[in-house]
């Protein structure tokens, strides 16, 4: 019952002994506990049980053998147990190197600091004079701005006009805007139909808004201080 | 076209009247030498035969470093009035100022752009279509001059060449420091501006350190083929002189691109909309 297992190491081990093992057989009971492979544990039990039989079949040999073979069963699933948790060790460790390589790489997550690329800036939220507007909305309030100015402008030399006698009092303001329709009516909202006509009379106003909303659409995404 | 700027425009206001050509600064570096209007543009004028669409209004964009004092010279023209506080020009701002040149209402839309860095994007939108490029520098701050040279062999000297090529359609690098009058430039046809260099802060220099800046500035104007004139916001001293020159230049400019474009189909204007007041 227990012979048969001893005689399939054994064959087995004949098979691949000269390649793997140049010590022969007995080498594996020269070696390091924690060095032990299953291949090993073959090794020794072909050894073991050849010096068994040489013993004759003494009753007490048979005892014996019960027992080594019992020893030497025992020994092989430790050895194996051991070479699985070491083989699972080193994939881990393997698996957390990477791990730390590529944090490395990606920099030091130094402390309360984000880590940015070029040309990247950290915005302080709480800083009450924090960049908050975009370019276009700058652009936009400039835009509005200069519409607004030149309106004011149109409208203080028709307020002059009146006031030199130059428009006959007669001639009211309601009129005067139906004539020539110098005047937009802001009150309407200032649509956009009533700021081009404003821009036009203006002649070459028109050549900067165009130029402005082209710019707009090339880098909207720009901050502006606020 | 009905009524432009101004519709019926109140008169203008006696010094803004230009009856003679008015002169250079520096005979060193000037646009044009002779003293008189065009014998031409005279003419249209006493005829009527300016009104046409387009004439009555020039766009003038004036640029150069921050702080140098743009917006101070603008004011003081416009307004008489000088600010001793920096105020940054937040992207641009503009103002109006009606003129009667040679007996026909005329005006100046002034772009008074932003000098920060930050801005430069904003404000170079605005440089488009203009008839004159004001370049700026600070008489007390060398540096501010280097700022306006451009790269030697780049638009400046095309427009003056008047090779057919037009900047704008090419594509744009972003605007680098310095570099105004070749970031103006670059969004106008060639030939179609004409560049003053202009040295500010006058009052704040002694005669001899103001004679060894113009020396300088007048050598960088002729490469830039600019005209040269130092002014001061504060005390006023050559600022109407300089912009009344401005005007008359673009006026004449004006009139004459005109006459060219209609004299085949001559127009008879003088009952126009023009002359109305
Ligand atoms: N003494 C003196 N100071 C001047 C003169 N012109 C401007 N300044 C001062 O120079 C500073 C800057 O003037 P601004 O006109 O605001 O400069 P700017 O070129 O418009 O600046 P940005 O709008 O930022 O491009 C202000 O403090 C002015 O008072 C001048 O002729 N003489
Ligand atoms: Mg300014």
């Amino acid at each position: 019952m227990e012979e048969p297992p001893l005689r399939e190491e054994q064959e087995e081990e004949e098979e691949d002994d000269d390649e793997r093992d140049e010590a022969g057989p007995e080498g594996a009971l020269g070696k390091s506990p924690f060095q032990l492979t299953t291949e090993d544990v073959y090794d020794i039990s072909y050894v073991m049980g050849r010096e068994l039989m040489a013993l004759g079949s003494d009753p007490r040999v048979t005892q014996l053998q019960f027992k080594i073979v019992r020893v030497l069963e025992m020994l092989e699933a430790l050895v194996n147990e051991g070479s699985l948790t070491v083989e699972e060790l080193r994939m881990e460790r393997d698996n957390l190197r990477k791990e730390v390589e590529g944090l490395r790489r990606e920099g030091p997550p130094a402390n309360g600091e984000v880590n940015l690329g070029p040309d990247k800036m950290v915005i302080d939220l709480a800083d009450p004079n924090r960049p908050r507007f975009t370019l276009q909305e700058l652009r936009d309030v400039l835009q509005e701005r200069n519409s607004l100015k030149s309106q004011l402008l149109l409208v203080q030399e028709e307020l002059q006009c009146y006031k030199s006698g130059l428009i006959p009092a007669r001639e009211g303001p309601g009129e005067r805007r139906e004539e020539d329709a110098v005047v937009p009516r802001v009150s309407k909202g200032g649509s956009n139909k009533e700021e081009k006509t404003t821009i036009k009379k203006l002649g070459s106003f028109i050549t900067w808004q165009e130029g402005d909303e082209q710019a707009g659409k090339r880098r909207s995404g720009d901050f502006a201080d606020a | 076209m009905k009524s432009s700027l101004p519709p019926l425009g109140p008169p203008v206001s006696r010094d803004r009247v230009i009856a003679s050509f008015p002169k250079w600064y520096t005979p060193d570096a000037c646009l044009q030498r002779k003293e008189q209007f065009h014998g031409q543009v005279n003419e249209a004028c006493q005829h009527r035969h300016t009104g046409t669409v387009g004439l009555k209004l020039s766009k003038v964009v004036v640029v150069g470093d921050l702080y140098v004092g743009k917006t101070s010279l603008i004011h003081r023209f416009c307004k008489n009035v000088f600010d001793r506080d920096y105020k940054a020009t937040i992207g641009v701002d503009f103002e109006i100022e009606r003129f009667e040149i040679a007996g026909v209402p005329y005006s100046l839309q002034i772009w008074d752009t932003a000098g920060q860095e930050k801005f430069k994007c904003i404000a170079s939108a605005y440089y488009r279509g203009a008839q004159v490029i004001i370049t700026a520098f600070d008489l007390t701050d060398v540096q501010t001059l280097e700022h306006t040279r451009q790269v030697p062999g780049s638009a400046a000297l095309r427009v003056h060449e008047g090779s057919g090529t037009c900047p704008t359609g090419l594509p744009k690098p972003e605007p680098v420091a310095g570099q105004w009058l070749e970031d103006a430039l670059r969004e106008n046809e060639a030939g179609s501006c004409f560049i003053f260099l202009v040295g500010t802060k006058k009052d704040l220099l002694s005669a001899a350190a103001c004679e060894q800046a113009e020396a300088e500035a007048v050598h960088l104007a002729n490469e830039m083929q600019a005209e040269y004139w130092s002014v001061s916001a504060k005390t006023g001293e050559n600022v109407k002189a300089f912009f009344s020159r401005v005007a008359a230049l673009a006026f004449e400019q004006s009139v004459l691109q005109d006459l060219e474009k209609h004299s085949s189909s001559r127009l008879q204007v003088g009952d126009g909309d023009l002359i109305r007041a």
